[in-house]
């Protein structure tokens, strides 16, 4: 089975488990593995986003290194804020030759080659952006091909309608990620409908969740979240998709804070793309560590029988 | 050897601040055939030139060297004036100390001295320059115009009032073009229909204009006043010299085929005009949406049409056409309401582009001048109109201003008041801008008297809720951000070039700017004439522009192809390729980079030759030319030799 370099990052770690067991589970079924490196470090998250040049850069560089000079183009990520990070710090090296210069620098200081390198510099090779930094999910839509998945479909979601959301970093900045149009994208939609669901449109399925807000001002961020949820359900969708773990964290735990403080709002449950992969490839209801929800799926997942372990494999 | 004089000019200040003249007529009067050397303060004025022409007869010069500015602007003036002093004007020279000297250096040492190296250069060059005699070319008094909308018919009924024959050629079936769509005209609202019907029945009627309706420009050869057209006359499948004009056939048509000219707000016949005032009014069959040609059944309007004008036989039909002069106005199109993804992308029923509102306000439009919105047909009461839909936009759309949506915008805004009184229109802007006249009052009524809110900023996102068209934006005077839950939504979308204009300009080998507009010989100068010769441009081709601008640069384009057609024939400037017949190797790699198709192949005397009438004098052909037969006259190798020579500071 093809192995292809996988990099979990902190939150598939720990807090959100469910989302790495079901995105290995269901990738098994569909020929290949995730490889999670040897040895990886925290990508750093936000830094991308600041003015700082290079310190931002060395975590997720170090990374990129390792995977190219173990030999692989690949790297898979899942988490949405991984996969910004580690594909525009790739960016920034690519294309600025200054950037480059820098972050190999420090590189090159700091590694257990440098004693080497004071003999003979030809041993040191500067990453250059070589790897092809890829989201799972347009791993499965570019290179293995959403067909792909119909194809092995063991229980299609027929009658579920599921409204996808994007979240902010898994589509911006476009020139640099350039996954998907970030005003009008398909990528999620397609997904859906690959595993026979019918996908829900909503106006705010790009809009923010609040982000980190969570932390420093989780008012606005229960606002936020409480419209993201509302429209979703008025347009009649049954459930929310998503990528990211901390819009996860948001748009599920936040809903006790939004029950809270709005007396209209009825819970939506929310579900990883990697669960609902998982469940139709016919993986074992069991581990997909849905007990970890706050707001409970079973229901919905009964609409279409799924929840009481009918077609486990 | 030649004497030759050299005039240096101070352009005021904008040369003689930088570059010291004094010292470069000096250094002037020690170059080779150097006569006599002068500065003076404005050589392009009388006395200036006065000076020119009498230092060449007091003097007795052969040949002038004028060192002022680029020669595009005064080549012409300080040659004409070398020739009323008796000099062939191929003796006089000019010098570019200014463009490429003076405006772009600070150091008064340096360019002076680069200023002498340019004047020295001239020198080299006028020693070797030879006499040369304009090349009389014949001209075909007979002009194209493509295009029927204000533009063309503008330009086609200016020249055809002077005397001289039109072909106007329009792709849809009826002239008019965007202009026939609009309700009210701003600032005056004068309605659109009433003053350009009677433009498009005089171009119908006019004896010197010929109307080809329905047809497209299929291939362009030829050069200034010999142009040989060839036009494709699409099938109409309508036999027009029998037609009447009765209508019977588009009441009994059963397909439904959205109508462009109503922005699909409502539906025609497979068989139609395009709307009722059509000139000519004849009907034309849509194959693509006649039942007949999709299944091979029906043909009901043979049946119903008395006079059996109906002929689904009838093939497209090339015709020649031998010009003298085309004049390009094809136009413009809005970026479509799809293209703007953030905007609903099309999918939200009540996102209607500034041209389908003007269809909702027009007396002749499908809610017959009532404002209704496409979805459910209710009156809106609340509107918000957006400004810069695509445009000022240059990350994701197009970079610039299209001038005229403030006007029209604010103009919807007015009429929709004037409809519906108690209804709320908003504009979200990011400037007003309202340069013509009689605009900024226009605008400041509106403001003032008419309950319009103005909101300045742009808008993120408009999203379908309910029934409601939710608009989301902000508005930058206030710092806040603004929800509205609208009725109904314009967008003010981006003038963009018509598609079919990048298709054209390839056959007709003109040029366009980097937005897909047709490109002007000079921005200020030079605003109707392309920069290949006997072309001519018109309208919103050329870029975004209303209908006074656009009538005016028809007329224009008009005057420019009378003037040309006033001559007896055209001059050719001689300073052109020649081939030498001896040296000549017969490789024909210059008929592959003319980029004029300027040369061929003489089978008789098995050279190429060059058309003079066609060659521009680019000099591609003398670059590529192996053996040295092709040189380019008063440009020969020799002269570039000791020009390079010189530039490089002698030796």
């Amino acid at each position: 089975m093809a192995k292809i370099a996988y990099y979990p990052g902190c939150a598939l770690n720990e807090r959100s488990s469910h989302l790495d067991r079901s995105a290995r589970d269901a990738t098994v079924r569909l020929g290949f593995e995730l490889d999670e490196l040897d040895t990886w470090t925290c990508c750093g998250a936000v830094p991308p986003v600041s003015k700082e040049r290079v310190m931002n850069l060395i975590a997720p560089s170090r990374i990129l290194k390792n995977v190219r000079d173990s030999g692989r183009d690949i790297l898979i990520t899942i988490c949405d804020f991984c996969y910004n990070t580690l594909k525009r710090t790739n960016f920034s090296i690519k294309t600025d030759d200054i950037t480059r210069k820098r972050v190999n620098a420090f590189l090159a200081d700091d590694t257990p080659e440098r004693e080497y390198l004071e003999k003979d510099d030809t041993l040191w090779e500067d990453y250059a952006g070589e790897v092809r930094v890829i989201h799972l999910m347009e791993y499965l839509r570019d290179e293995l091909g959403y067909e792909k998945i119909t194809e092995n479909l063991k229980r299609p979601l027929k009658g579920l309608k599921i409204a996808p959301y994007y979240g902010c970093v898994m589509l911006r900045p476009q020139n640099e990620i350039q996954l998907d149009d970030p005003e009008n994208p398909s990528i999620i939609e397609d997904f859906i409908t690959a595993l026979d669901a019918q996908p829900v449109k909503y106006p705010y399925r790009t809009e923010c969740c609040g982000s980190y807000l969570s932390v420093s001002s989780p008012d606005a961020s229960t606002r936020l979240c409480y419209r993201i949820l509302t429209s979703a359900r008025n347009s009649g969708a049954d459930a929310i998709v998503v990528s990211c773990p901390l819009c996860f964290y948001n748009l599920d735990s936040r809903q006790k804070a939004i029950t809270e403080a709005y007396s209209d709002f009825k819970p939506l449950p929310i579900f990883y793309f990697t669960q609902l992969l998982s469940v139709a490839l016919g993986v074992e209801y069991g581990r997909q560590g849905f007990e970890k929800h706050y707001v409970d799926v079973t229901p919905v997942l009964d609409k279409i029988d799924i929840s009481t372990g009918k077609g486990d494999e | 050897m030649k004497r030759i004089g050299v005039f240096v000019c101070h352009c005021g200040i904008n040369i003689a601040m930088t570059v010291d003249v004094k010292r470069v007529a000096e250094e002037a009067m020690n170059m080779p055939g150097v006569a006599y050397a002068q500065d003076y303060i404005y050589m392009c004025s009388e006395p200036g030139q006065a000076l020119v022409r009498e230092k060449i007869k007091e003097e007795e010069l052969d040949a002038v060297i004028i060192a002022a500015c680029s020669p595009n602007l005064h080549e012409s003036t300080f040659r004409a004036a070398a020739e009323e002093a008796g000099l062939n004007p191929w003796q006089c020279e000019i010098a570019n100390i200014r463009e490429q000297c003076s405006w772009v250096h600070t150091n008064r040492e340096k360019a002076t001295s680069k200023a002498i190296r340019i004047v020295d250069t001239l020198v080299q060059k006028t020693i070797l320059n030879e006499s040369l005699e304009p090349i009389p070319v014949s001209i075909t008094k007979k002009a194209l115009v493509i295009g029927g909308g204000i533009a063309g018919i503008q330009a086609a009924l200016d020249i055809a009032d002077s005397g001289y024959k039109i072909i106007l050629v329009e792709k849809e079936s009826s002239i008019g073009g965007h202009m026939a769509q609009l309700s009210e005209t701003f600032p005056t609202l004068d309605c659109s229909q009433c003053i350009l019907t009677p433009k498009m029945v005089a171009a119908g009627k006019h004896p010197n204009i010929e109307l080809m309706t329905y047809s497209e420009i299929e291939e362009v050869s030829g050069y200034v006043g010999n142009f040989n057209v060839k036009i494709k006359r699409k099938a109409s499948f309508v036999d027009w010299s029998k037609c009447n004009g009765c209508g019977l056939c588009m009441e009994k048509c059963p397909a439904k085929v959205p109508s462009l000219f109503d922005r699909e707000l409502a539906t025609h016949g497979a068989i139609y005009v395009p709307f009722p005032q059509a000139v000519p009014n004849k009907p034309v069959i849509d194959k693509d949406n006649c039942i007949y040609f999709k299944s091979g059944k029906c043909r009901l309007c043979e049946k119903v049409c008395e006079i059996g004008a109906i002929n689904f036989e009838q093939e497209d039909l090339i015709v020649e056409e031998e010009i003298g002069a085309i004049i390009v106005a094809t136009g413009f199109e809005t970026l479509p309401v799809p293209n703007l993804v953030e905007y609903g992308a099309g999918d939200v029923p009540d996102v209607i582009d500034g041209l389908a509102f003007e269809r909702l306000l027009s007396a002749s439009g499908p809610t017959v001048g009532e404002v209704r919105r496409p979805s459910d047909g209710m009156v809106p009461k609340e509107i918000v109109f957006v400004q810069c839909a695509g445009s000022r936009d240059p990350e994701r759309y197009r970079p610039y201003c299209s001038k005229i949506c403030c006007m029209y915008t604010t103009k919807h805004a007015l009429l929709y008041k004037h409809r519906v009184h108690d209804g709320q229109p908003y504009i979200f802007y990011i400037d007003i801008r309202t340069g013509g006249k009689g605009y900024e009052e226009f605008y400041h009524n509106a403001e003032l008297d008419e309950g319009i809110i103005y909101l300045r900023g742009k808008v993120a996102k408009i999203f379908r809720d309910g029934d409601k068209t939710v608009v989301w934006g902000t508005d930058t005077l206030t710092g806040r951000n603004i929800e509205i839950a609208a009725d109904l939504v314009v967008l003010a979308t981006a003038m963009i070039p018509k598609d079919s204009t990048a298709e054209l300009v390839k056959k007709l080998r003109i040029q366009t700017g980097p937005n897909g507009f047709l490109s002007e010989a000079h921005p200020k100068l030079r605003p109707v004439e392309s920069i290949n010769s006997g072309f001519y441009i018109a309208g919103a081709a050329q870029g975004p522009k209303d209908i006074p601008e656009t009538v005016a640069q028809a007329s224009a384009a008009a005057c420019k192809v009378i003037s040309l057609f006033s001559r007896d024939h055209l001059e050719q400037d001689p300073a052109i390729a020649w081939v030498d017949e001896d040296l000549c190797g017969n490789c024909r790699i210059c008929i592959s980079v003319c980029p004029y198709d300027a040369r061929e192949f003489d089978e008789e005397k098995g050279i190429v030759i060059v058309n003079e009438a066609l060659c521009e004098g680019c000099g591609s052909c003398v670059a590529a030319c192996a053996c040295g037969a092709t040189q380019q006259r008063n440009l020969s190798d020799s002269q570039i030799r000791s020009m390079v020579t010189a530039s490089l500071g002698g030796e």
